[in-house]
């Protein structure tokens, strides 16, 4: 009896036993594993789908090769990625055209599939030609970069591939570089594509077949993914393959519990820990984090400029000079990010052609009151502040404050919490006042920025203005060969919205990585997330 | 077959319910930093949201006769196969919760009304008030500090299995009887760590109802005619305690049980979210908050048609409890 009893017991400690034997085996490929989590999911192979969430782009950029990708640049000593500074990935050089109209991009010769296959040209014109003719993700992108129709992409020879712009484009190549114009094994893919599905959409969502550095090995979507190393990808800065055997990627919802993931060591990197949860890891000094401000966006307070009272300038002047800035920053962001209030203009004139840029408002109350009497309310109104629930950890207590301080004007505020869905929903019909919002840009130059949120009627011009000289300087803008040109039209748009004040842009807030000391190399890219190619351990 | 009915009305309301929800999926789905009035379109074609709502239930019931629940945007799977892929892993946690809830709950209602007014009553009280009283994500927080963080004991609380320990075939689903069916120990310790504490956090906040149930009904079996009879004519204390007394006693715990069960499936959302638990309820929430519709309708189906089975296997039960009993 007693020695049934104690089964278990020795079992137990048997496998105990094992367990630590096994140990370093274990170790040694835990070196070489990096193992990032994440409370987002990787729910597609394919960054077209529409639907994909950020974590696929991620895993997108270690399975697939483009044909250029951007260089590196540091920024207050940290890494970020450089927009002007265009590298081959699976091309090895590229020539662009006198009159910019063309580019010409010769293929790397050692360049293979995961099955092997060499790249050719011809997969190059098959993957842009689906990037701008089937229904997905990259034909919006691409149409930013005047990269619209098959036609546009030649075929020369098996190692040579032509672009032809119908404008002298300078967001063509740029847009080559981003997450969506993958470039994929055209035989495999045309293999299992169907009559209804010729793109093969549907299977490539489940099936990675590119030329990058990292091959899946399995993948459970909303749960995990493990990728191990293509040791023939050569494309990396130093021309070798990455450096970590095996990536895991794997998604663990609550934040606490990646904080503790990371402390203890089990989990290599992270990037979205909560603000207190940084600052606590921050002070413990047994991590490193490395804070960069997120310098292709911008966190707004936005007014819909066409609905009451916010149609009224001074209305919007009010709310901008009612606002406690430097609290909300504190509140929200533990100070973790960039501001864009506070500036000083000695002339009046914006100081910057880029985008976004720190404007000279701050907490006045007495200015406040002045406009909002000169608004013809000076008893001040009732309208609702919404957010969503995704962002409430920064926006509720941001809001609570906006409430308060506008009170002391006379603006009594509702806040408003929404459902991410329902929240998108509102923003694209045009239905909230008063709500926060951030926004993202891939090619983060100044008229990109105002031809996307600042212009026509759609979901991403929160603030819903239309200003026909800003809609006209930004789209000159976007041809303006001329730098000097360039940066007049810049100055001129910023000069504009601070006049017109269509939203308030508050900060940027910072991208805080969070990893174990040993790991190296770790760069901002402009997808927001941790590209594992990048990325070493000492 | 009597519950067709219920279930078909579940599954209309649930339809029903989540096109008056104000959210819209296409326009959450279409957030990519591009995505424009066409995306919106594209995916509001794919998931059928362009017909009318009468003919979308149609389709949609139709789809579902044929064992098509459709196909969720989040995961891009079909929702059965998350469902099927995501079920055993809740059914392993909350069975597991469920044995350990009753396994400590009925020895202590036992106890307390044993000695009713005791030491160990009042023990047993506070016990269960302050498991009731204390949110799932906070002791489950709070045990991953403990056991976790500060004594390193548990494994890190990812999911079911550590990702490092390669996973046995899949025979049940549930990962600590595949690994057993393949022979393979550490696999089963290695499963087994992960499971207990999410199990012990979920059974913490059941253990109030059960104790309890068996604490009240437990006096009114003791106080009872046959117990007393039982105990004049000088019958051991172990069996009349639990051959006459508890045996009586055990239909209200096996009732309150079947409910607790069912909604220990549907509502352990909190601890699966602390635990990474790749578990249906998590989904369903993941879901509902950005309105995809299939996998919420999906789920609640699958919940409909678990409480069907549950309410049988109940009445199963009652049967042997009680050979009185008939179904």
């Amino acid at each position: 009896m007693r020695l049934r009893y104690c089964g278990p017991f020795f079992s137990a400690v048997g496998a105990l036993v094992l367990l630590l034997a096994a140990e370093p085996a274990l170790a040694q490929s835990r070196a070489e594993t990096l193992r990032y989590v994440t409370g987002a999911s990787v729910n597609t192979l394919d960054p077209n789908v529409p639907g994909s969430t950020r974590e696929a782009f991620a895993v997108s950029l270690s399975t697939y090769d483009r044909l250029v990708s951007f260089g590196r640049k540091q920024l207050n000593g940290k890494w970020v990625f450089d927009l002007d500074k265009i590298t081959g990935e699976l091309a090895e050089s590229y020539d662009v055209s006198p009159d910019l109209m063309k580019i010409t991009f010769h293929l790397r010769k050692d360049a293979k599939f995961q099955d092997g296959t060499p790249v050719t040209a011809d997969d190059v014109k098959w993957s842009l030609d689906r990037a701008v003719t089937a229904p997905v993700l990259g034909k919006a992108q691409l149409l930013t970069g005047s990269l619209t129709s098959a036609d546009q992409f030649k075929v020369i020879d098996p190692l040579t591939f032509e672009v032809t712009l119908p404008k002298p484009d300078k967001l063509a190549l740029p847009n080559l570089a981003t997450v969506y114009p993958i470039i994929i094994n055209s035989k495999v893919a045309k293999a299992n594509a169907t009559a209804e599905d010729p793109w093969a959409i549907s299977w490539l969502k489940e099936h990675a077949v590119g030329s990058g550095a990292y091959v899946i090995e399995s993948f459970k979507p909303g749960e995990q993914v493990i990728m191990k190393r293509n040791e023939a990808w050569n494309r990396g800065s130093p021309d070798k393959s990455a450096f970590f055997k095996r990536v895991i990627v794997q998604t663990v919802p609550e934040p606490a519990t990646r904080a503790n993931l990371v402390e203890r060591g089990d989990a290599d990197i992270t990037v979205d820990l909560q603000a207190s949860d940084i600052q606590s890891l921050e002070s413990k000094g047994t991590l490193k984090v490395i804070s960069t401000p997120q310098y292709n966006s911008v966190t707004f307070i936005s007014m819909n400029n066409t609905i009451p009272p916010f149609d009224n300038i001074n209305v919007r002047r009010a709310v901008a000079y009612a606002l406690p800035y430097d609290d909300m920053f504190k509140a929200a962001l533990f100070g973790r990010g960039t501001p864009l209030f506070g500036a000083s203009w000695t002339d009046g004139k914006p100081t910057t052609s880029a985008f976004p840029f720190p404007q000279p408002i701050k907490l006045d109350l007495d200015k406040a009151r002045e406009y909002l009497k000169a608004a013809g309310m000076p008893d001040g109104f009732s309208t609702t502040f919404s957010f969503n629930v995704g962002q409430a950890s920064t926006a509720e207590p941001m809001a609570a404050l906006v409430k308060e301080s506008l009170a002391r004007i006379g603006i009594k505020v509702d806040i408003q919490k929404l459902p991410d869905a329902q929240m998108s929903t509102q923003i694209n019909e045009k239905k909230l006042p008063f709500f926060t919002e951030g926004i993202v840009a891939w090619l983060p130059s100044t008229d990109y920025f105002y031809r996307n949120f600042y212009t026509g009627n759609q979901r991403w011009n929160y603030s819903s203005i239309n200003n026909a000289e800003l809609t006209a300087t930004a789209q000159e803008a976007r041809f303006e060969p001329d730098k000097a040109k360039y940066d007049q039209d810049g100055l001129k748009l910023n000069a504009i919205h601070f006049a017109e004040m269509p939203q308030i842009a508050l900060w940027q807030p910072s991208q805080d990585a969070v990893m174990a000391t040993s790991i190296e190399g770790y760069t901002y890219q402009f997808h927001r997330q941790v590209d594992y190619r990048d990325l070493r351990r000492k | 077959m009597s519950s067709l009915p219920a279930l078909f009305g579940v599954l209309v309301f649930t339809f029903l319910l989540m096109r008056v929800l104000p959210g819209d999926p296409a326009v959450f789905f279409a957030s990519g930093p591009n995505a424009g009035k066409e995306e919106i379109e594209v995916i509001r074609k794919q998931m059928g949201l362009d017909k009318p709502v009468p003919q979308q239930l149609l389709l949609y019931l139709y789809d579902v006769g044929r064992g098509n629940l459709g196909r969720s945007l989040m995961t891009g799977q079909a929702v059965t196969t998350d469902l099927r892929d995501r079920l055993p892993a809740s059914l392993e946690l909350t069975l597991t919760a469920l044995l350990i809830a009753l396994v400590s709950a009925i020895p202590l209602g036992v106890l307390a009304a044993l000695k009713p007014g005791s030491v160990i009553d009042h023990g047993v009280r506070l016990f269960c008030a302050l498991g009731v009283c204390v949110p799932t994500f906070v002791s489950g927080l709070l045990l991953i500090y403990v056991f976790y963080y500060l004594l390193g004991l548990a494994p890190d609380p990812t999911g079911r299995i550590d990702v490092f320990t390669s996973l046995p075939p899949s025979r049940t689903g549930f990962l600590t009887i595949d690994f057993l069916l393949a022979g393979d120990l550490d696999g089963w310790w290695a499963a087994f760590r992960q499971l207990i504490l999410p199990a012990a956090t979920m059974a913490l906040f059941v253990i109030a109802p059960l104790a309890r149930i068996t604490r009240a009904s437990m006096l009114v079996s003791l106080g009872s005619d046959f117990v007393r009879t039982a105990r004049s004519v000088g019958l051991s204390w172990w069996r009349i305690v639990v051959t006459y007394a508890l045996r009586n006693a055990i239909l209200p715990v096996i009732t309150i049980a079947g409910i607790v069960f069912s909604t220990m499936l549907g509502a352990n959302v909190l601890v699966e979210k602390v635990y990474s638990w790749p578990g249906v309820a998590s989904y369903a929430l993941d879901a509902l908050l950005s309105s995809d519709y299939a996998p919420v309708q999906g789920f609640v189906l699958l919940m409909a048609s678990i409480f069907v089975v549950v309410n049988l296997l109940v009445d199963v039960l009652y049967g042997i409890a009680d050979p009185r009993v008939s179904i």
